[in-house]
């Protein structure tokens, strides 16, 4: 690769140019998959904490729990190692004024999502109106023994244990039991979640069963979210394949009697073509390397409301991603090398 | 001792009323120790014949033999393999790769034959050509009897066994121009190369060995 390394470091403004065009769109995508990423997590942190494998909900909430109602029998036909579920959207109030839109979501003590739930301060007790709520709470100034006061409602929820990665349709999630949603839901359960998938035959007449990762899409404004980030990321991959074909054609153009002698020399088409890719490749590598150290710096200091999660599986497939799309943005330019005649280059 | 040999060559190009004879049925035979000139105006053949005798074009008929085998017939990449070891090019224009240092120039051909730099070669090559001092020098920092000077060490660099040449001096004032012929002439006769040297130039007939003259496609000897 002497000649392409040689080639680069000779025409530093030409290669720079590139390289700075790769890191800004790299950058741009560093930070919309980032944003993508964060704003999924504020949707469905807290069903992939529950870990389970379905969910089963009234046939006529369109997969929402909000809309889904189970009667007292359908919820009774069910298999009972499910974990029984309550939710109730509201704004709770601290005694010193603090407030906070939040999801209450109750269930037992007994169930396996409560079992499953990892506790960062507190302890892992919701019995007597006590709730094991999102770290959120905390880092908005919410602490260990504070009372939640429920809207509308003459409820009060004593914090007793912050739980990380808890929130729900992008609002943090209080966990209290049954009986302490009783006063606001008078005992609906909106679904029943189980850790393996239901034999059809055990779903009674009148519920669906949704996999978890239907449900999530089903969250309200999540897959179209989801859908216009997609959207923007899988155009900006387009915008990098395009930058990186232009900008390597005009070069390879401007250099094709070069190229040609150098064939007429005995230099092979596939040291020329590797050549081409050798340096697409490094200045991908270069662009994203720059862009995903500036994304991070960017996630560091950006504001704690700002939902941006870069994390390394992020990484690891945008910057795959991007250096995939500069190599095949290097085909057209290998196309025109492996075309050079150097008969026609020489003069015939 | 080498040769190359064209056997009854004919080459044309396009079909039908578009077609187009380049050279007709061409006999030549050049033997290490010569320099080989061949003349004749622009469009006669020449440079058709120069890539034919290079492997860059393969004639319409007959056979070009190089130590009596046939390179015609070889696929592209021994072509382009038999031009990198046995083959070195000198073209008026574009010879040198213009982001590397004349040092660089002479690397770049170690690596392509994955071979270490032989420094002295290198070195000696260039003080017989009067280059050391432009070791360092990119293409574009030379003049144009230097780049060509420069452009026939890295062709000689590889050792090859035939220098062809398109139209080495057409750049080059009357004084340069017979300072790269002479230097062409005392390689092959120093060397034990064949170098082949097509021009239009005719102020050059005089220090060449054998002087062949292509007009309208067909080649004839020139007498001294």
């Amino acid at each position: 690769m002497f000649l392409a390394i040689k080639e680069m470091l000779h025409e530093k403004l030409r290669y720079s140019l590139i390289v700075v065009l790769i890191f800004l769109v790299s950058y741009l995508l560093i930070i919309l998959t980032g944003l993508a990423t964060g704003l999924a997590n504020l949707n469905k942190a807290a069903i992939n904490e529950w870990d389970a494998s379905s969910i089963v909900l009234n046939s006529d909430s369109e997969g929402r729990l909000q809309q889904s109602f189970l009667s007292q029998d359908e919820v009774a036909s069910l298999p009972n190692n499910g974990t029984r579920i309550s939710q109730y959207s509201t704004l709770v109030k601290s005694e010193n004024g603090l407030k906070e839109n939040a999801q209450l979501v109750a269930l037992d003590s007994k169930s396996f999502i409560f079992k499953k739930l990892k506790i960062t301060s507190g302890s892992k007790n919701i019995r007597n109106n006590a709730g094991v709520v999102s770290d959120k709470f905390k880092s908005d100034g919410f602490k260990i023994g504070d009372y939640l006061l429920v809207a509308n409602s003459s409820l009060r929820i004593k914090i007793t244990g912050f739980t990380p990665r808890a929130t729900l349709s992008a609002l943090p999630v209080v966990y209290i039991s049954p009986d302490t949603i009783q006063s606001l839901n008078k005992g609906v359960t909106n679904a029943v979640v189980f850790k393996n998938t239901l034999n059809n035959s055990k779903i009674p007449k009148g519920t669906n069963q949704l996999s978890i990762g239907s449900f999530i899409n089903k969250l309200p404004g999540y897959s179209a979210q989801q859908l216009t980030f997609n959207f923007m990321i899988g155009f900006l991959y387009i915008i990098i394949l395009i930058v990186i074909s232009i900008f390597l054609y005009i070069l390879t153009v401007q250099k094709l009697p070069n190229l040609g002698v150098l064939k007429a020399q005995g230099v092979s088409t596939q040291y020329l073509v590797l050549s081409t890719l050798f340096q697409s490749f490094i200045m991908s590598v270069i662009g994203v390397i720059i862009a995903i150290i500036l994304g991070e710096i960017t996630a560091i200091t950006l504001p704690s409301e700002v939902p941006i999660v870069i994390d390394k599986s992020n990484i690891i497939v945008t910057g795959i991603g991007i250096i995939i799309m500069s190599l095949l943005g290097a085909l057209i330019p290998i196309r025109q090398i492996a075309k050079v005649d150097p008969y026609k280059i020489i003069g015939g | 001792m080498s040769n190359l040999i064209f056997d009854s060559v004919t080459k044309i190009f396009g079909e039908g009323s578009s077609k187009y004879v380049a050279l007709e049925n061409i006999n030549f035979e050049a033997e290490s120790g010569q320099l080989i000139l061949v003349v004749g105006p622009s469009g006669s053949g020449k440079t058709t014949f120069l890539t034919i005798a290079g492997g860059l074009q393969t004639p319409t008929n007959g056979d070009v033999k190089i130590n009596d085998s046939t390179i015609n017939s070889l696929s592209k990449k021994k072509q382009t393999k038999l031009r990198l070891e046995k083959i070195g090019f000198v073209l008026q224009s574009y010879n040198l790769v213009p982001f590397l240092t004349v040092e660089e120039q002479f690397k770049f051909v170690d690596k392509l034959k994955n071979q270490n730099l032989t420094e002295q070669k290198m070195h000696e090559l260039l003080s017989d050509l009067g280059l050391l001092e432009l070791l360092k020098k990119y293409p574009n920092q030379l003049s144009g009897g230097q780049k060509q000077r420069v452009a026939i060490a890295r062709a000689l660099y590889t050792d090859p066994d035939y220098i062809l040449a398109d139209e080495p001096t057409a750049a080059l004032d009357t004084d340069r121009s017979m300072k790269v012929i002479e230097l062409l002439r005392d390689l092959a006769h120093k060397r034990n190369k064949i170098i082949i040297v097509v021009t239009h130039d005719l102020r050059l007939k005089d220090m060449a060995d054998k002087v062949y003259q292509i007009i309208d496609g067909k080649m004839t000897i020139l007498e001294k």
